[in-house]
């Protein structure tokens, strides 16, 4: 469901997603992502970065939880990468890919 | 305009474009079974809904607006459920056109104080169908039955899988706030409902709108119609739930010749004709002088309230107050709109002064909306249509129940009926899920033979003729 990696050369933190990002499976990572993805108090020392290559669909309480991630974050410390097509309209459709930096 | 109203029109409409991002997703299977728990749940509470409005607004009738409730759930279902509204909707081999439906985004639905409930659940139906969220607008005096309204499909349709905050509500209680949201960039169409101003209000907010305003229906009985019919299916229509409906009758045209028969079947049909001074006591309570639009207050009363209103005396069961008018416009203005069980009656010398006497009320306030011919002169019904400027031209057919579809023919059943480019609207359809989507045309190659087998070098030479042209164009080798 999410895998996560440090790389610690280049200080970069990268969730991996796989499947569908639901309600429901937004709702049981929560917790996993609140506990594992590195934001201190203002902006984040490290780069963190959304993999989706292997994800097919998005709920817009994930789109949220990006929305929330990248603010905690900090100006250009997210982004999300190697989106499907579909996915990554879906992104331009919420409007919010510029604000969340999706390539 | 305060910070706060555009803090909270952003908040909504932020809500609901994620809804869209979401929505846009779905595949033609779950958008379905979505559609099909809405309109379980809205058809469920159809009585409970109705007498809500009906208490709320004290307008019309709750038994009817269960029927006006049947339709926007029950029949709108019917009419839309095994519609493709999802990816690939068409595709013809012939002309190598495959058509693809998307949906708009974010759309705004104003709802009317006299059809609340129904118009609010036919507008979830078809935006749901086509992917859309939907934010309805309630007018302020029905919020309640709105809200409510709102609730029940918003729950089921959560329940059957829908993306979060796919209906939301907004009430109209600040005019301000309303044109906020109808002119905020994220909104993709206004599907307006209403009366003048909210409709110029809607097309003027630099956003898509189908905006459908009132009508003024004008119904001529020819000399071949079967009047006692004719004056028996006015009545079901006009006393239905008190003629809140706006493609409801709103003056009869007869010729002299049957002017005489017209009248005596109204009034065996429990039927009043007003006298003049009647006439002028009835204006005054049915007219605003200074707007010269119909007052509220009237709007879906009963004969009984109408006339005590106004300090008459009418037989008790009155059903409908017919008012014979000299004349068309301002200075009779029982020729306008009036969304209550009161009627004008013209009677003219011959058959084209009649048909003139109905584009005059055509053009007074209802152009483009809808129009109505009991006859059973074919040519005549052909000539009324072609001579009206009304997107429903009804034949033999109560207007009320005629025009929104289903009951009486095989129109779309609609709570939202075009007007045209006349009513300002850019079609003359009944609005239904089919108008909500986009369509894109994946258009493969076929050369055009035509084209390409002629010399195009012919263009160019100004010494040929349009006709030496086009024996070269159309040359069969």
């Amino acid at each position: 469901m999410v895998n996560f990696n440090y790389n610690p050369e280049n200080k970069t933190f990268t969730a991996t997603f796989v499947g569908r990002m639901d309600t429901l499976a937004v709702e049981k990572m929560n917790e996993v992502m609140s506990v594992n993805i590195p934001l201190s108090e203002g902006k984040s020392k490290d780069k963190i970065i959304f993999d989706l290559r292997d994800v097919e669909y998005i709920s817009s309480s994930f789109i949220r939880i990006c929305v929330s991630i990248a603010k905690q974050a900090g100006q250009g410390q997210f982004s999300i990468v190697h989106c499907q097509p579909f996915v990554k309209k879906t992104f331009k459709i919420s409007g919010l890919d510029d604000i969340l930096n999706v390539t | 305009m305060s910070d706060n109203l555009l803090e909270k029109a952003n908040e909504i409409l932020d809500k609901a474009q994620l809804a869209a991002a979401e929505f846009h997703q779905y595949n033609q299977e779950e958008t379905d079974r979505i559609v099909e728990a809405v309109f379980k749940a809205g058809f469920k509470n159809r009585v409970k809904l109705a007498k809500m409005a009906q208490e709320e607004t004290g307008m019309g009738i709750w038994e009817h607006k269960v029927i006006k409730n049947v339709l926007g759930t029950q029949l709108v279902y019917e009419s839309i459920r095994n519609e493709k509204t999802v990816g690939v909707i068409s595709s013809d081999p012939r002309t190598g056109i495959t058509e693809i439906a998307q949906p708009l985004g974010p759309i705004l639905a104003v709802i009317p104080v006299t059809n609340p409930t129904s118009t609010s659940m036919f507008k979830i139906l078809i935006c749901l169908k086509s992917r859309n969220p939907i934010i309805i607008s309630a007018h302020r005096g029905a919020a309640k039955s709105c809200a409510e309204t709102v609730r029940i499909c918003y729950e089921a349709a959560l329940e059957a899988g829908a993306p979060e905050d796919c209906i939301q509500m907004i009430s109209s209680g600040s005019r301000e706030f309303t044109q906020l949201i109808m002119g905020h960039p994220k909104i993709a169409l206004i599907l307006a409902t209403g009366g003048t101003g909210l409709v110029k209000a809607a097309y003027s907010s630099g956003n898509p709108a189908i905006g459908v305003g009132p009508g003024n229906v004008p119904v001529f009985i020819d000399e071949s119609a079967d009047i006692p019919f004719a004056v028996k299916n006015i009545i079901s229509s006009k006393t239905f739930d008190n003629g809140t409906i706006c493609a409801s009758e709103q003056a009869i045209v007869v010729m002299k010749t049957i002017e005489q028969k017209v009248r005596d079947e109204f009034e065996k049909q429990h039927c009043y004709f007003l006298d003049p001074e009647e006439i002028k006591k009835v204006e005054k309570i049915a007219i605003a002088e200074e707007s010269m639009s119909m007052s509220p207050g009237i709007v879906g009363q009963p004969v009984a309230v109408i006339a005590q209103k106004a300090g008459i005396d009418v037989p008790d069961g009155t059903k409908i107050l017919l008012a014979k008018l000299g004349g068309i416009g301002k200075e009779f203005p029982l020729s306008i709109e009036v969304l209550a069980p009161i009627l004008a009656f013209y009677s003219a010398d011959d058959y084209h002064t009649a048909v003139n006497m109905c584009i005059d009320l055509n053009y007074l306030g209802g152009i483009g909306h809808s129009a109505c011919i009991y006859a059973n002169d074919e040519k005549r019904i052909m000539e009324y249509a072609g001579l009206l400027n009304a997107g429903r031209i009804l034949v033999n057919t109560p207007t009320s129940q005629g025009a929104v579809g289903y009951f009486y023919n095989l129109l779309a059943p609609s709570l939202t009926l075009g007007c045209g480019t006349g009513g300002k609207n850019i079609t003359t359809e009944n609005i239904t899920a089919k108008n909500l989507i986009n369509i894109q045309r994946v258009s493969r190659r076929k050369p055009n033979e035509l084209w390409f087998s002629h010399d195009q070098s012919a263009y160019y030479d100004e010494s040929l003729s349009t006709d030496d042209i086009m024996k070269e164009y159309y040359k069969n080798h």
